[in-house]
């Protein structure tokens, strides 16, 4: 048929199938092989094209009825600009981006709530103390049997003192327990990050009571007069470990708090802003996690002398106190 | 409930306005394909992990406390750090979508953030693995617990069914959804497609009064029965369709007052004819501003203009 003697709709197909067919290619090419391994003219015809199909897709809404055109446009524009809007970040600039700038600051923004995650674990500790001293059996309310591996007001001092000062961690299964720990308080401070949401009280709830488990421990640990003792083998992984679950309650905190005082906004948008800090809290309290289990998997056996111990994970976590205060902050 | 509250139900397309201002219709993954990919992306994870697992073990190169440390380094990656790593990697999709070609678009439109994808992968981790690992531990001596346990697990499954674009927590957070993959297929345009060999004289001439009756829904009801006409048919199935194409012709040309017979051998020209005639009649009314969406659309427009 002449293309004189197509009806309107039918002409504008004609004139522009190349540059559609071109552009379905470009598209395949890009979802297979990655935009940032294309060529540059490559890339820049596929922007141009995608910008031309959704000008036709536009026209073709208005002047065509020709279903299949239609879907095939629809569908077509939809897959370019899945292409063309990927992003364009490497992995690499991802996490350098977070070190350096967003990650503390997100942590100095959200200073109200670190906060409020440090106290509901320091009042849990403090009441977890106190309870203890008042009544010994509270122990074996708060302190789950697995966890404390034995070591409860029915152990002896000596055997208290050998696990604190074990020479020999092969022969002990300290590392079983190690690993148990790691992915046990990892599990926790998810918990209480996710539970932030669902309104704060969870998240507080469950901070107070990681303190009462510790503050338990450690007046089990000074009536036996082995306070300082254990916040030395405490201290070397548990002043990063702990720090990591009051900001893990922060981030959930912040986004209960968004729930329950969505203030001027509606409460799924007070809810996704408040999301863009709490989410970088989690994230450092992962790496946290992280950096403690390698911390207790590493260096509490070997370092074994009081001093050294406490030096060491008060140093550490001195690092991050730095690292929260100082990265980050714009030239002036 | 009204009809169009129904239809918008299960009506599962979306919008999304581009940033060239033009809005993109997507088709919104069901819950069947997404639990598909998320199922797949546990059992592949995890055959992964073990597989990695149970190579070191052989291998004999470390001893059981690394390794007892590595297997938890490994099975704590494919929970969090697999989904948002490969999901910023392949655009939104992980080993299990793009098996079920569904990928994660971001509902305003831009690109993908890193924090989008962070969030909705974390709350992933209260919303699908832990109540999942509570269902599977459920027990009957803490009627608590599981008391808890369901009612979190209900209200969780909830979310996704009752909002529009069935969007669970985490997607309600970082601003995105999931949807269908769309194929591109181009199929001919029929208005340009060779006519067959004519095989009489007679042409068809539509006039205006012939093509005032029908509207778009049945141009394009017409376009699909004459799409399914390219598959050739044998025997029984080929007299089925020319009697139900010798209906069609008889309705149409009843309706719009068409005056001549149409012999049988000439009713697939006539339909084609028809459908060009037609087309390029309700096109240049929609150019002058007068959609004609059905063959009601005379009543349409005496209520008034329609919502």
């Amino acid at each position: 048929m002449e293309e004189a003697d197509l009806i309107r709709s039918a002409r504008f197909r004609a004139e522009r199938e190349g540059d559609w067919r071109r552009l379905e290619a470009l598209v395949t090419q890009a979802e297979t092989r990655g935009l940032h391994r294309m060529e540059f003219a490559t890339a820049r015809d596929l922007a141009a094209l995608y910008r031309q199909a959704t000008t036709s897709l536009a026209i073709a809404r208005e002047i065509s009825l020709d279903r299949a055109l239609l879907d095939y446009l629809e569908a077509l524009t939809a897959r370019a600009y899945l292409s063309v809007y990927a992003p364009q970040e490497r992995i690499g600039g991802v996490f350098h981006r977070f070190f350096t700038r967003s990650g503390p600051q997100a942590m100095r923004r959200s200073w109200p709530f670190l906060l409020i995650g440090f106290l509901c674990m320091g009042l849990g500790g403090l009441t977890g103390y106190l309870l203890y001293f008042e009544n010994a059996s509270w122990f074996y309310v708060f302190m789950p049997p697995e966890l404390s591996g034995g070591r409860d007001p029915a152990a002896s001092t000596d055997y208290l003192r050998s696990v604190i000062y074990d020479q020999n961690p092969a022969s002990s299964g300290l590392s079983a327990f190690a690993a148990y720990l790691f992915s046990h308080n990892t599990r926790i401070a998810i918990f209480i990050f996710g539970l932030g949401a669902f309104l704060c009280a969870p998240a507080i709830l469950l901070t107070f009571y990681n303190g009462l488990i510790v503050g338990v421990f450690l007046a089990l640990h000074v009536d036996r007069g082995l306070g300082l003792d254990l916040v030395g083998w405490l201290s070397i992984h548990g002043v990063t470990e702990l720090s990591a679950i009051c900001i893990a309650c922060a981030g959930g905190v912040q986004l209960g708090a968004a729930v329950l005082f969505p203030g001027d906004l509606r409460r799924a948008e007070a809810l996704r802003l408040a999301g863009r800090d709490a989410v970088k809290l989690a994230i450092i309290a992962a790496i946290m996690l992280v950096a403690a289990a390698l911390l207790e998997g590493f260096a509490r056996q070997l370092v074994q002398s009081l001093e050294a111990r406490l030096a060491l994970g008060w140093g550490v976590g001195a690092l991050w106190l730095l690292w929260v205060l100082v990265a980050g902050r714009r030239a002036q | 409930m009204s009809a169009g509250a129904t239809r918008d139900l299960l009506d599962r397309t979306d919008r999304l306005m581009s940033p060239e201002g033009v809005p993109i219709r997507f088709e919104v993954a069901g819950l069947g394909a997404r639990f598909g990919a998320q199922l797949a992306d546990i059992v592949l994870s995890s055959l992964a992990a073990i597989a990695l697992v149970v190579a070191l073990t052989f291998s004999g190169l470390s001893s059981p406390q690394t390794l007892v440390a590595v297997t938890a380094m490994v099975f704590l990656f494919i929970r969090i750090p697999y989904y948002v790593l490969s999901e910023l990697a392949w655009n939104g999709q992980t080993i299990g979508k793009r098996f079920m070609q569904i990928k994660v678009v971001s509902n305003d439109g831009g690109a993908l953030t890193t924090h989008a994808l962070v969030v909705r992968n974390l709350m992933k981790e209260a919303e699908i693995f832990l109540p999942g690992t509570l269902v599977l531990t459920l027990s009957t001596q803490t009627p608590v617990l599981s008391l808890i346990a369901l009612a979190w697990v209900i209200g969780v499954l909830l979310v996704p069914i009752l909002n529009k674009r069935s969007r669970r927590l985490g997607d309600l957070i970082a601003g995105t959804y999931v949807v269908h993959l769309p194929k591109p297929i181009l199929l001919a345009d029929l208005a340009q497609a060779p006519p067959p060999e004519p095989d009489g004289t007679q042409t068809f001439v539509f006039l205006t009064h012939h093509l005032d009756h029908y509207g778009i829904y049945e141009l394009q009801t017409l376009e699909q029965i004459l799409r399914a006409r390219d598959r050739a048919l044998s025997g029984a199935a080929a007299e089925r369709r020319a009697a139900t194409d010798a209906q069609i012709v008889e309705k149409i040309r009843r309706k719009i007052d068409f005056a001549d017979a149409v012999p049988p051998e000439d009713h697939e020209r006539f339909l084609r004819a028809f459908y060009n005639a037609q087309r390029a009649h309700l096109e240049q009314r929609q150019l002058f501003g007068d959609q004609r969406t059905d063959k009601y659309h005379k009543f349409h427009k005496q209520a008034g203009p329609a919502d």
